[in-house]
């Protein structure tokens, strides 16, 4: 960001551009699209292929981006693999069981993650506990709660919702038959997280955070306020991403949603987002989310055993941690030619 | 008065009162009859499989890393077991040897990968997670063409990985977890290497500037999580006569709440074997005696999540007390 500014020339530099953050996970995109695309012929290269991993990467990369900004600004957040099944529970239970209006049970839904957010954030800046562990032991928290209150309000542990057709159109509608339109919305929330995090001041907050959070302090940045927002954000996105599936599938679940917990990190982390907190970006986490989700379901278009995606996922995730180790100590070190 | 401020700045004091705790609201609010539950085994057996796992991660953890692919590690113990020694039917040694080198080889890839990058181990081991899954799945279809391989086990195997003990349901693991529990509080509070990991966990640097083959000791702490769970692996696989691929990512976080109830610091450089004992204890009791309460097991999850709260956040007082305790007298 500051370094953008302060160069000014629009020089084209090779030095420039390995060391921006995205630039490794565009070279892992990149490679493997081509190797699905010649395993998997014109499928994969058409609108079946592209649908099918679009659908994926769409409810993975929203939750992905609030929680790369969270490893940006140096915390984490494992309660989202909790709040998803919450949120479609709450959305279900209120317009489903208790036939309120979908805006009800919408707005619940959602209000289930601030909530959740809320918490999590209070404890962290609250308390010297590691938001790893506050975050898990809220995780189970909010697991045991949808659990028990959906057999003790409901006598089971799924409920079915039909949502009326402005709902659905707007929030589990498939365009053209294949595309969920959580694709849309996933556009947008990059653009938001692109403007939180690149254009307004919030987003040099959040770097500062994770590169020094006591200096950051002292720079008179509201830390406090700026991690329990990020922490809203993510119990948000992740919240939505559970209503949303409410409206698509027509049904809540207690279980699942497990998944997203480690399948957001690592979307994270393949967008070159440093684990320790102060470097990343919002188009790298796009990136990383995408040859995710690429693996994820071309291996079903490639005819190869779907356990083998697992393995490509893994030496992906390793092949991306210790290249953006190396990008970020160039990028650190980094002094442009000319004195 | 002095004895309990000393107990209190014990790692393992909270969870001490966490299990303390448990007992008592399970008792006295939820109508649970103790001793049924002393006789059971259901959450003997529960606390044996995690506590196993738990007691080296817990030593990790002190030494400030982290390991989450025991997840992976404990199916691919079991399967390895039974593709070596039920669908190749070399005799047992070699399933029990391959079990455990597959363990010490993952730990060596984690250990190396952690000593020789500056990544975070979490995300080292959590790729080796991911990659250990897909080969232990895919690999299990390419050799057997199933994802449940069958074991048959000679008796003395039997006797000493998977057999029930007293005459009822209580595996033989519990006893190895006690084992396994003495030889580690001997290794952490009695040897110079137990100071070394603690010294690791303080503060890396120094420990290597003090002489202390930091690698080393880090490699070892990986090699020793990764083969106690494919060790656990083995012996379900003993036990139940199978081994399924599925199963061990609850594993993953069950363990490390265990840990960190256990009085362990997440960040490094405190904690102790007892408490992660009494950790995995805890847990299993929390989890499995639900049963012999009047409340519906649902709840379970939701009284792991508070007292996973209520204890790191004791943990973090009682710690407080015992950096700044200066003995009453001058």
């Amino acid at each position: 960001m500051t370094t953008r500014s302060e160069t000014g020339s629009k020089r084209f530099s090779l030095g420039q551009i390995a060391r921006r953050p995205e630039t490794g996970s565009f070279i892992g995109l990149a490679i493997v699209y081509t190797f699905f695309a010649v395993l998997g012929g014109p499928v994969f290269m058409g609108a079946p292929g592209w649908s099918s991993w679009l659908n994926i990467a769409a409810e993975v990369g929203i939750i992905a981006l609030p929680v790369g900004l969270l490893m940006i600004s140096g915390e984490f957040d494992i309660s989202v693999g909790s709040v998803v099944p919450a949120s479609s529970m709450m959305a279900a239970m209120l317009s489903g069981h208790y036939e309120l209006p979908a805006l009800v049970g919408i707005a619940g839904g959602l209000g289930v993650g601030l909530l959740i957010g809320f918490v999590n954030g209070l404890i962290v800046t609250r308390t010297s506990i590691p938001s790893l562990i506050v975050t898990i032991g809220v995780m189970f928290a909010v697991m045991g709660l949808t659990l028990g209150f959906a057999v003790l309000l409901k006598g089971s542990t799924s409920v079915s919702y039909v949502p009326d057709p402005v709902t659905k159109y707007f929030l589990g509608q498939f365009m053209g038959g294949m595309f969920n339109v959580s694709i849309l919305w996933w556009a947008g929330f990059v653009a938001v997280f692109f403007y939180v995090l690149h254009v307004s001041p919030i987003g040099n907050w959040v770097f500062a955070i994770g590169g020094d959070r006591e200096s950051a302090r002292n720079a008179g940045i509201p830390t406090r306020r700026v991690t329990i927002g990020l922490f809203m954000a993510s119990g948000f996105a992740a919240a939505f991403v559970g209503v949303a599936q409410v409206m698509t599938y027509q049904q809540a679940n207690v279980a699942g949603g497990q998944a997203f917990i480690f399948n957001s990190i690592m979307c994270v982390v393949i967008g070159g987002v440093l684990l320790t907190g102060g470097a990343g970006s919002i188009i790298g986490i796009v990136l990383g989310t995408m040859t995710f989700a690429i693996v994820n379901q071309g291996i079903f278009f490639a005819a190869l055993d779907p356990n083998i995606g697992s393995i490509i996922i893994g030496a992906l995730l390793l092949t991306a941690v210790v290249s953006n180790d190396k990008f970020h100590s160039l990028a650190v070190s980094f002094a442009a030619k000319k004195k | 008065m002095d004895m309990i401020a000393g107990f209190l700045r014990r790692p393992a004091a909270a969870s001490m009162l966490s299990l303390v705790g448990v007992l008592v609201f399970y008792g006295a609010f939820a109508g649970a009859d103790l001793g049924q539950l002393a006789n059971a085994a259901s959450w003997l057996n529960y606390a044996a499989r995690i506590g196993i796992v738990a007691i080296p991660v817990g030593l990790l953890m002190i030494s400030g890393e982290i390991d989450i692919s025991i997840g992976a590690m404990i199916p691919a113990g079991a399967m390895t077991t039974a593709i070596i020694s039920g669908y190749y039917e070399l005799p047992m040694v070699f399933g029990i040897v391959g079990a455990l080198g597959i363990g010490v080889l993952v730990g060596l890839v984690n250990g190396i990968l952690a000593v020789r990058t500056n990544v975070p181990t979490l995300i080292i081991t959590l790729a080796t997670l991911v990659a250990m899954q897909g080969i232990v799945l895919a690999g299990s279809k390419l050799l057997t063409g199933s994802a449940s391989v069958p074991l048959k086990s000679p008796g003395w195997a039997k006797t000493m990985f998977g057999n029930l003990m007293f005459g009822g349901s209580h595996q033989v693991v519990i006893i190895w977890w006690v084992i396994f529990a003495v030889a580690f509080w001997f290794v952490l509070h009695r040897t110079k290497y137990g100071n070394w990991v603690f010294a690791m966990g303080g503060d890396k640097e120094s420990a290597r500037n003090a002489g202390i083959p930091v690698n080393r000791m880090t490699i070892l702490l990986f090699v020793l999580t990764a083969t106690s769970a494919a060790f656990v692996g083995m012996c379900h696989a003993i036990l139940f006569n199978s081994a399924q691929v599925s199963g061990g990512m609850n594993d993953i976080f069950n363990i490390i709440v265990s840990v960190v109830v256990g009085g362990v610091l997440l960040t490094g450089g405190f904690g102790s074997v007892p408490g992660v004992f009494v950790g995995a204890l805890t847990f299993a009791i929390v989890i499995k005696g639900i049963d012999f309460t009047d409340i519906n097991r649902n709840w379970a999850n939701l009284i792991i999540g508070i007292m996973l709260l209520l204890a790191v956040a004791l943990n973090e007082n009682f710690r407080k007390l015992a950096l700044n305790y200066a003995g009453k007298k001058k």
